[in-house]
């Protein structure tokens, strides 16, 4: 891990927190440093995943050395509620600017454990699987307000249901980012359960925003 | 407006061991993979730091994907170690270098640091101390005096009424030190044949259509699935219940599955969506299906012509053999293809008006486990469970079997026949099973008794029972609880803690024609409210032990913590009941010596560990020891010594030789007529459901952990019945709704009829189609057992009742408490 903390690599997390601020489609003109990982990630495919993360991805996936930089969650803005389309995703980072903490927030159109909004459906989730870490972008079923199966071990999430497991091995329901809604604006103040590859949800990264 | 939920919270942070915690291996207790795993243990007061050195994992945190070394918050716990409380972290091993590569697992194994005993946590129910039933409660006791009274009233029920008044039914698997003490008491002193196994009412094989064909059950190696080009499995879901073995060596090879179940499970659909095929059979017509794939195999000269005429029996061979069923049961090729070709039920359109499978997948199937690719024949894996043996047992495995010695698959890379296995394999014979002394016999022939008939006919006069819920188990059925409730309730019951008026009391129960119930366990279960004495044992982690998993992988199971207040190996409690009867050769110092003794009767069978222990000895080290020196890894048995280290044993019939006495393979009838007459009896009537039964990914076996694990047990707070729309419809019910599963005529032990019935909170799904419901097999208080034929001689060469076909009518009883709060969504989206 010695490369991974040179000033270049500092450098690089600390060029792009602007864009990890404020959540939307992910249908921008220039490709974020996330969207570089998260197409390298797809092009690495299922069970090969593990070869692709302890080489060139590490180098830019490398947390800071913070140990205890916040004791709080932070207050971030997610979105406006009329920016919600049912059943279409809105991405972001929480609570942690690392690559684990990726979230989203969606409208299932279905009164759900933990919602906000006029009809309780805008619920969000931490979006990398808690068994082994993989990323669960791009799996949810809008038939049965799902996300899954997990393309490495197929592990499906209820997301109406705080993110239980319906089948799969993922020893923690995914976790669920806390929301509230203030003005017509969607904010996420917290997260319950423990986020893949970390022992703190608040420890051994920067929190969004710094 | 949002839903409410039945709410497990988690912990939302985890201290990491530091570098001086103490690490042990064990490997996983619950399914027959067996992953591996490290148990990290240090005092309270101290944690590891984020940085690889800073910790005993070596990672920084947070960690990196498939990292293996991610400890979820289920992964955690606290225990008491030399009376200091210690945190736990049993973590899969993310250095494995067999079975779980990459510290991969599954849910059941992932959350296995929540089954040890922590009085702060659901386990604080642990049995601690011996118990005596007094005045109907049970109350605590000495070990003295526990020990005392199984020993006397042993005596005397062996003195006075025979052995066979004395019943064993234990668990097959717990370990190779516990199973080899209990039947060193059990057959090789008292030589009782009551005793049976946790799963079935008598001894003997499970898989009596492979007995008859030579062909071992667990032959195979892992790699074996990966490096197949097709998978074939038959009554059990890999991805539910053998997860990692789907996961790492299944699915990474990409052989195409042909799946063959009643439901449209996860691994059904992952089948079909990827060049496989799912077979969606009525519930039990296995035989027709696999006697009509061999005839189109056949008829297509698609099979292992090689093969067949080097390694199968011949008719001279065949009435040379040994074994009664072998001799009447066995077949040649040709007599196997007069039979098929001959019966116009076994053509693809005859089998699909039995089976429901259309007469086109029968012939893809042929052709994908069968046909030459450019002169090539296919690997295949003929894998199979309970839904293929507990229905029709001898001619579902009989004629799956064939497949296998059809397509020659067996003892090569990538080609099996092999059972998927309930549990891990940790028996070990210390005598012969007393088959002479048995009271059940077929045309002359003697054959392991039926101790549940035996009991429920009232001739067991005490019944030890270790490590099973009896009465909720397999075909327990509500006549088995009934009985057990006049036998052992209804007689004379102890009002006294004086130790001669207890004995008095419970002998003149015997003697009235009652039972006393001696019960060894964990925890309490069903079966414990009908038990006279409770004896607390200590399991997994609080003893060393050693078993095999299904590749026959022997590894160490490291004892890294107290067991819970007064509580002893099993094997520890048998000893000195058996010493205090006046048996020799139980005094034991520890677990590892009962290991090296148990070798000697192992040599020649499949889990033979004999050379291990010699070379151990050889070394002058303890075997248990050397074996742990082998890690998570272990070896494979059988075991041989070759040049001052183990020779392995990756597969077995590698030599084209067979377990008969011919050394050769036979075929052997998959009589269809017999199944079709049973399934007469068995098949719904009028407005009845078949209720079938198995195991679902989040549990294991009888929950005795699992209703104890509030993270997995929030996804089935009860027992659930899947069912399909339509008959839900017709019923009033929807998905949310305590229905009642109503069986009033039960096939019981005796042939008579029986009620039975459970309720459950309904699924409704298309993964059971019409007609067809399903339920978890072994839920605490619901048991789906209740409904099922318990009358073993429906299937009289070999005493097995068909545990998966259960039937009843289904009710709504109204709305369960968790209509607005279980996840109701399909479990079979890929």
């Amino acid at each position: 891990m010695g490369q991974d903390e040179t000033p270049e690599g500092r450098k690089a997390e600390a060029e792009t927190p602007a864009l990890e601020q404020e959540a939307g489609p992910s249908t921008g003109g220039g490709q974020s440093r996330r969207d570089f990982l998260r197409s390298a990630l797809i092009g690495a495919g299922g069970a090969g995943l593990g070869l692709a993360s302890g080489g060139l991805l590490a180098r830019y996936l490398a947390p800071e050395e913070m140990p205890a930089e916040t004791e709080s969650f932070p207050r971030m803005r997610v979105a406006r509620l009329d920016e919600f389309v049912e059943n279409q995703p809105l991405e972001f980072r929480y609570p942690l600017e690392h690559p684990h903490d990726d979230a989203f927030a969606i409208r299932l159109g279905k009164p759900a454990f933990g919602g906000v909004g006029p009809d309780g459906d805008i619920v969000a989730f931490n979006g990398t699987c808690t068994h082994m870490g993989c990323p669960l972008r791009g799996s949810y079923k809008a038939d049965h307000k799902i996300l899954g199966p997990c393309p490495c071990h197929f592990s499906t999430f209820d997301l109406s249901r705080r993110g239980i497991v319906v089948l799969g091995q993922a020893t923690e329901a995914l976790p669920q980012v806390i929301l509230e809604v203030e003005g017509g604006v969607v904010y996420a103040t917290g997260v319950s359960r423990l986020i893949y590859g970390f022992r703190n949800n608040l420890r051994d990264a920067p929190p969004v925003g710094r | 407006m949002a839903a409410g939920t039945t709410s497990y919270v988690s912990r939302e942070r985890v201290p990491l061991p530091p570098p001086t915690a103490k690490v042990s291996t064990i490997v996983c207790e619950y399914c027959p993979v067996g992953c591996g795993y490290k148990v990290y243990t240090w005092p309270v007061g101290t944690e590891g730091g984020r940085r690889a050195h800073e910790n005993a994992l070596g990672v920084d945190y947070p960690t990196e994907m498939l990292s293996g070394k991610w400890v979820s918050p289920t992964m955690y716990n606290q225990v008491s170690i030399g009376g200091r409380q210690h945190h736990i972290v049993i973590l899969p091993d993310g250095d494995a270098q067999a079975v779980n590569l990459g510290g991969t697992h599954s849910v059941r194994g992932g959350t296995i640091a929540q089954k040890v005993y922590n009085p702060a946590t659901p386990t604080a129910d642990r049995l601690t101390t011996p118990m005596l039933r007094v005045g109907g409660s049970l109350l605590p006791i000495a070990w003295d005096l526990a020990t005392d009274l199984v020993a006397e009233l042993s005596q005397y029920v062996i003195q006075t009424y025979g052995e066979l008044a004395w019943g064993m039914k234990r668990y097959s698997y717990q370990f190779f030190e516990n199973t080899y003490a209990i039947t060193k008491l059990a057959y090789g002193k008292v030589g009782s044949p009551n005793h049976a196994p946790h799963h079935a009412p008598a001894m003997g094989s499970d898989t009596p259509g492979l007995s008859d064909a030579g062909m071992d059950p667990f032959p195979a190696a892992f790699e074996d699935f990966k490096e197949a080009d097709v998978v074939m499995v038959s009554g059990s879901d890999p991805y539910e219940t053998k997860t990692v073995l789907f996961t790492t060596w299944i699915a990474v090879g990409g052989a195409k599955i042909v799946y063959v179940d009643p439901r449209k499970t996860f691994t059904a659909r992952y089948a079909e969506t990827r060049g496989g095929l799912h077979l969606q059979i009525h519930p039990g017509t296995d035989t027709a299906l696999y006697n009509a794939i061999a005839r189109v195999i056949i008829e297509n000269g698609w099979e292992d012509q090689g093969f067949i005429a080097a390694h199968t029996a011949s008719r001279a061979e065949l009435d040379q053999e040994t074994k009664w069923r072998r001799r009447l049961m066995g077949m040649t090729f040709n007599e196997l293809r007069a039979y098929l070709t001959g019966d116009p039920r076994f053509t693809p359109e005859g089998a699909e008006a039995i089976t429901g499978v259309p007469a086109a997948e029968i012939r893809q199937a042929a052709e994908l486990i069968a046909r030459p690719v450019d002169g090539q024949r296919p690997k295949v894996v003929f894998a199979f469970e309970k839904g293929l043996y507990w229905t029709h047992n001898h001619e579902n495995t009989a004629s799956y079997a064939n497949l296998a010695i059809l397509t020659g698959s067996t003892g090569e890379v990538g080609r099996a026949l092999t059972r998927f296995g309930g549990h891990q394999r940790g028996n070990a014979d210390a005598a012969p099973y007393p088959l002479d002394k048995s009271p059940h016999e077929y045309q002359g022939n003697k054959i392991e008794m039926d101790t549940d008939r035996w009991t429920v006919e009232g001739n067991t006069r005490l019944m030890w029972v270790i490590g099973t819920n009896w009465v909720g188990a397999m075909a327990g059925s509500q006549f088995l609880k009934d009985r057990l409730r006049e036998l052992v309730l209804s007689g004379p019951q102890v009002t006294s803690l004086d130790r001669a008026a207890i004995l008095q009391t419970l002998k003149s129960r015997i003697d009235l024609g009652g039972m006393v119930l001696v019960f060894q366990d964990i925890y309490l279960n069903d079966t414990s409210e009908f038990a006279d004495i409770v004896l607390p044992a200590a399991t997994w982690g609080e003893e060393d032990f050693t078993r095999a998993n299904l590749e026959r992988r022997l590894r160490l199971y490291q004892k890294f913590m107290d067991p819970p207040g007064e509580a002893r190996p099993d094997w520890k409690i048998v000893a000195e009941v058996a010493q205090k009867m006046g048996y020799v050769g139980f005094d034991w110092p520890d677990a590892n010596a009962i290991f090296e003794e148990s070798a000697a009767v192992m040599v020649g069978k499949r889990m033979d560990y004999k050379a291990l222990v010699d070379e151990a000895q050889a070394r002058g080290t303890r075997a248990h020891a050397f074996l742990g020196s082998f890690g998570t890894t272990g070896v494979q048995l059988p075991v041989r010594r070759e040049n001052g280290a183990l020779g392995e044993t990756p597969r077995l019939h590698a030599d084209k030789r067979f377990k008969t006495a011919s050394g050769k393979a036979n075929f052997v009838k998959g009589d269809w007529d017999t199944v079709e007459a049973r399934n007469l009896i068995y098949a719904p009537q009028g407005d009845e459901l078949w209720v079938l039964n198995g195991r679902v990914n989040v549990y294991w076996n009888n929950l005795f952990d699992f209703k104890r694990r509030p993270y997995t047990f929030q996804r089935f707070p009860m027992n659930f019945l899947e069912i399909n729309q339509a008959d839900a419809t017709q019923r009033g019910i929807e998905s949310g709704d305590l229905v009642s599963v109503t069986n009033r005529a039960v096939r019981n032990h005796l042939g008579g009829a029986s009620m039975g019935y459970f309720t459950a909170v309904a699924y409704v799904t298309d993964q059971v189609p019409p007609g067809a419901t399903f339920a978890y097999f072994h839920f605490p208080g619901s048991h789906a057992n209740s409904v099922v034929p318990a009358d073993t001689t429906l299937q009289p060469l070999n005493l097995r009742y068909s545990f998966k076909l259960g039937k009843g009518r289904v009710a709504r009883l109204g709305t369960s408490q968790l209509k607005d709060t279980m996840s109701f969504v399909p479990r079979n989206v890929v």
